[in-house]
C-alpha cells in the first residue's frame, strides 16, 4: 500500500516537471535565441533604410549602456536552388527566402555570430561531445574562413552566401543532431553533395522611398557556409550575405543624386549631392550591467539628437522619422509572449494534478487505517494517545509525500535528461526483439493463467490473464509501430526537445505534492485517532 | 493456590472498581455488558475474573486498565462508574493522563498475542517505552534496546529478537507480549484469556510465566473461562450477565 502511494505521489511529481520542464525550456530557448540572434535592442527602419548608419554606430557605440553594434539589411529573394527537377536544363528549386546582409566581422560583436557557423572545426570541448565520425571532426570540411570572408573562393570569385542548415534537401540530420551530406554512387565514384561548393542565385527586388518597386535584382553567389541557429523557422528559411552586396543589389549603397530637370553644358543631369549608404537595421549589444530597455531609451535619446543634428547639416539627406526601436523582447514578443501564456496556462491546469495526488493519497490512507485498525487499538493498549495516533499517519503521508517527490523528482530528471534520445526512439520502428520479448513474457503469462485455472484460483486467473493481455498489447503496438514524431521541428522552432530540468518549478511541485500528501493523509488520521480501541482488540 | 507473600497484610486495594457499568450500542439498540460491577484487587494479588462469553469479563478488563470508560452515573450518585488506581481516581482522569496510566501502571496480554507484525520482536517489546520519544531511538542502543532484550531473553526468546511475528509459534508470541506488557515495569498485568488460542501444553508454560510473575510481586487480573486456569489465582470473581455474582478463593 504506501509503494504505491509514494508511485502514485511520484508519477503527478514527474509528470508535471516534465510538463513544466519541457515549456520553460523551450521559453528559455525561445528567448536565448531570440537574444543571441537580434542582440538587446534592434533599430530599424525596413525597405528604405538608416542612412549615415556608420556615424549613428560610431556614436551609439559611445553610448555607456551600449558594447557594440552592427549594421544589417532585411529583405526578401528568390533562390534558385543547385538542384531542381531537371538541373542539367536548368530547372531548379527555387525557395522564397529571408535575406539577411551582413558584416561578420562586427556582427561576430554582437551575437556569437561563428557559434552559428556549421561547417567549421569544433574546438575541443565541443569536439568531445560529437560521434566519431561527424563529417566537422575532419578538417577539409572547415569553411570559417569563408564565412567570415563571405566570399567564394574560384575565379572568379563570386560573393559568398550561407543558407539556413535545413535549406538544402541534402543536408541529413542524423540522430546525433549532427547534419550529413547525401552521398551517390559508389566505392571511388562516391561523392557527398555538399552545399559549401555549391552556386546558387538570389534574386530581389529594391524598393524605392515612394514604395516603387524596381526591376529585380539577380545574381549568383558560391555557397561559402552554412548556419544553424537551432530556431527551425530561421535555419529553413534565411540566407546570409554580405552587407555591401545586399546594399547594392538593393540600391541601398552610396549613391549621386542627380537633378534631371537640371542639365549642364553636356546635357546631362547635374549633381545636387550624395545618397549615403543604408542598412535597414542596426543590432546593438549591451553592456552586461545595464539592461536592454536602459539601451533601448539610451538608443532613442541619441537617435532623436543625431536625426536634429543631421537636419542642420547641409547637403545631409533626412533621418527618417519615426524609426523602431526594441528591445529583443519587444521584437520578438509575437513568438515569445504565446509561449509565456501557454506555460501560464500549463501550470493552472496541472495544479489540478496535486487535487488527484492529494485523492490518491486519501483514498490510499483510508484504506491503510482500515487494514491497520487492529494495529491502532494495540499502540493505544500501550499507552499512544489519539494525538500520537494522529502525528504517526501526518508524519506516514509527510514521509510519502516527502519519498514520493523525491523519486518523482529523479524519474522526471531521468526523463528529461533523456528526452531527445526517448523521442527519437519513438520516431523510429521498434527493433524487432522488443516486440518479440513482449510476445514471449505475453505467452508466459497466458501459460500462467491457465496452470492458476486449472489449480481453481479466480484471484490468480484473473491477474495473469490481465498482465499477458496488457503485455500482448505492448506486443502489438511494438510491432506495428513505425515512429511517432511528436516534436515536430517546422512546429516547436527548435530541432532538439529542451531537456533541463527547471529546478524553480520542481521544488514547488516537490512542496506541492508533499503538501496535498499530508492533506490526503488527514482526514484518515483523524478516522484512525477516533478509532475504539476496544472494538478494534475484540476479536482476531 | 498461595497469596504472595509480597502482599501486604490489609490495605488500600491497589486496583479497585466501583459500581461499574457499560453499554454498547447495537445499531438502535443498548446492550448492558456491565452492571453495577465492583471488584478490589490488593497489590500482589492474582485475581481471576470468570463467566460466561458475554458476562462482560472482557470489559470489566478494558474498564480497569483504562481501555475504555464506564458509563456516566446518574447525577447525585457520586459512588458509582469510579475506577482507583493506587488510591487515585482513574476514571475523571484526561486523555493525557489515561494514556499515561496505560502505558506506566497496567500492561495487557491479549487471547490473539496483538503484535505489530511490520516490527521485529524486539521491536515489539520496546514498543510501550517508545511513548513520546524520536523514531531514531529505534536505531539507538539504548537502554530501553537493552531492557527488552533482557525481558525476551528471560522469556527463551534470547534468539528470536530479529524475527517477526509471523516466524514464531502461539506460545513464542505470547511471550512476546508479555514481555512488551512489562516493558515499563507496571504493577498490574491485565491478561484477557492469555492461554484461549493456544494448546494445553503451550496454555501450561505461559500460565507458568505469569505465576512466576506473580511470585515475584506482579499484581495479575486475568479474565478466563477456563475453571481450572482460574483455580490457579487467589481469588476469582464471576461475573453474570455484566453483574459479579459471587468472589471468593
Amino acid at each position: 500500500m504506501p509503494f504505491i502511494a509514494v508511485l502514485a505521489v511520484a508519477l503527478c511529481v514527474t509528470l508535471v516537471i516534465v510538463v513544466v520542464s519541457v515549456m520553460s525550456g523551450f521559453l528559455d530557448m525561445l528567448k536565448d535565441s531570440g537574444r543571441t540572434l537580434v542582440g538587446d535592442v534592434v533599430l530599424s527602419k525596413e525597405v528604405t533604410g538608416i542612412p549615415y548608419y556608420r556615424e549613428l554606430i560610431e556614436e551609439i557605440e559611445k553610448l555607456p549602456e551600449a558594447e557594440a553594434a552592427s549594421p544589417v539589411i532585411e529583405t526578401f529573394g528568390l533562390l534558385q536552388m543547385p538542384y531542381g527537377p531537371d538541373s542539367d536544363r536548368n530547372v531548379k528549386s527555387i525557395e522564397m527566402v529571408q535575406v539577411w546582409g551582413i558584416e561578420p566581422a562586427t556582427l561576430s560583436r554582437v551575437i556569437d555570430f561563428q557559434k552559428t557557423v556549421y561547417w567549421k572545426t569544433p574546438d575541443q570541448q565541443t569536439a568531445e561531445t560529437l560521434a566519431k565520425d561527424d563529417p566537422r571532426l575532419d578538417p577539409s570540411y572547415n569553411r570559417l574562413q569563408e564565412a567570415m570572408a563571405m566570399r567564394g573562393t574560384g575565379a572568379p570569385a563570386l560573393p559568398g552566401i550561407m543558407l539556413g542548415i535545413e535549406m538544402s534537401l541534402f543536408n541529413e540530420r542524423q540522430r546525433d543532431g549532427s547534419y550529413r551530406t547525401s552521398r551517390f554512387g559508389s566505392g571511388t565514384q562516391e561523392r557527398a553533395y555538399w552545399m559549401p561548393l555549391q552556386n546558387v542565385s538570389l534574386t530581389v527586388v529594391p524598393v524605392s522611398e515612394s514604395g516603387d518597386i524596381d526591376f529585380q535584382q539577380k545574381r549568383a553567389f558560391s555557397i561559402v557556409n552554412e548556419f544553424q541557429t537551432g530556431v527551425y523557422q530561421i535555419d529553413a528559411n534565411r540566407v546570409l550575405i554580405g552587407l555591401d552586396t545586399a546594399q547594392d543589389m538593393l540600391r541601398l549603397s552610396e549613391s549621386v543624386l542627380l537633378d534631371t530637370t537640371n542639365l549642364d553644358e553636356n546635357e546631362m543631369p547635374r549633381r545636387i549631392g550624395v545618397s549615403p549608404a543604408r542598412a535597414t537595421t542596426i543590432l546593438v549589444k549591451a553592456k552586461p550591467e545595464y539592461s536592454p530597455i536602459e539601451l533601448r531609451n539610451a538608443i532613442e535619446g541619441l537617435y532623436e539628437r543625431f536625426a536634429m543634428e543631421k537636419s542642420t547639416e547641409e547637403g545631409a539627406v533626412e533621418m527618417p522619422y519615426p524609426v523602431s526601436v526594441r528591445t529583443w523582447e519587444q521584437r520578438l514578443k509575437d513568438l515569445i509572449g504565446p509561449v509565456e501564456k501557454e506555460r501560464a496556462l500549463m501550470r493552472v491546469l496541472f495544479s489540478l494534478v496535486y487535487v488527484v495526488c492529494a485523492g490518491l493519497v486519501l483514498a490510499i490512507f483510508w484504506s491503510i487505517v482500515h487494514e491497520k485498525t487492529r494495529d491502532i487499538g494495540i499502540l493505544r493498549s500501550v499507552g499512544a494517545g489519539r494525538t500520537g495516533i494522529l502525528t504517526i499517519f501526518l508524519a506516514y503521508g509527510l514521509t510519502i509525500g516527502v519519498v514520493g517527490s523525491a523519486a518523482g523528482l529523479g524519474l522526471a530528471w531521468l526523463v528529461v535528461d533523456n528526452i531527445n534520445e526517448i523521442h527519437t526512439a519513438m520516431g523510429e520502428p521498434a527493433p524487432r526483439w522488443a516486440w518479440m520479448v513482449a510476445a514471449a513474457f505475453a505467452a508466459a503469462s497466458a501459460t500462467g493463467a491457465l496452470v492458476a485455472g486449472m489449480r481453481g484460483s479466480v484471484l490468480h486467473t484473473l491477474l495473469w490473464s490481465i498482465i499477458g493481455l496488457v503485455i500482448a498489447g505492448i506486443a502489438a503496438l511494438l510491432y506495428y509501430h513505425v515512429g511517432v514524431t511528436i516534436w515536430d521541428p517546422s512546429v516547436y522552432y527548435f530541432s532538439t526537445i529542451p531537456n533541463k530540468i527547471d529546478m524553480t518549478n520542481a521544488y514547488q511541485t516537490m512542496a506541492f505534492a508533499t503538501i496535498f500528501s499530508v492533506f490526503g493523509a488527514a482526514i484518515p488520521a483523524a478516522k484512525a485517532a477516533d478509532t475504539d480501541p476496544v472494538r478494534s482488540l475484540r476479536y482476531e | 493456590m498461595s497469596t504472595n507473600p509480597h502482599a501486604p497484610a490489609t490495605t488500600m486495594p491497589l486496583l479497585s472498581a466501583h459500581r461499574l457499568s457499560k453499554t454498547y450500542r447495537m445499531g438502535r439498540v443498548d446492550v448492558p455488558v456491565l452492571r453495577d460491577a465492583s471488584i478490589e484487587v490488593q497489590q500482589g494479588e492474582w485475581v481471576s475474573v470468570v463467566g460466561l462469553s458475554g458476562s462482560g469479563k472482557s470489559t470489566l478488563l478494558h474498564l480497569l486498565g483504562g481501555l475504555d470508560r464506564p458509563d456516566r452515573p446518574q447525577k447525585g450518585d457520586r459512588d458509582a462508574g469510579t475506577v482507583h488506581f493506587e488510591g487515585r481516581l482513574i476514571t475523571t482522569l484526561g486523555a493525557h493522563g489515561l494514556n499515561q496510566y496505560r502505558n506506566r501502571a497496567v500492561g495487557f496480554v491479549f487471547q490473539f498475542y496483538h503484535l505489530l507484525p511490520e516490527l521485529t520482536v524486539l521491536e515489539n517489546a520496546m514498543l510501550p517505552a517508545m511513548k513520546g520519544r524520536s523514531p531514531l531511538a529505534w536505531f539507538a542502543a539504548t537502554p530501553m534496546r537493552q531492557r527488552a532484550a533482557e525481558l525476551l531473553e528471560r522469556f527463551g526468546l534470547a534468539h528470536r529478537l530479529t524475527h517477526r511475528p509471523n516466524e514464531l509459534s502461539g506460545g513464542e508470541r505470547q511471550r512476546v507480549a508479555i514481555a512488551r506488557a512489562l516493558m515499563n515495569e507496571p504493577k498490574v498485568l491485565l491478561a484477557d484469556e492469555p492461554t484461549g488460542n493456544l494448546d494445553a501444553n503451550t496454555g501450561g508454560e505461559i500460565l507458568t510465566e505469569i505465576s512466576n510473575l506473580h511470585r515475584n510481586g506482579l499484581t495479575v487480573v486475568m479474565v478466563t473461562h477456563d475453571p481450572a486456569i482460574a483455580a490457579l489465582a487467589d481469588r476469582t470473581v464471576r461475573l453474570l450477565d455484566g453483574r459479579v455474582v459471587s468472589s471468593g478463593s
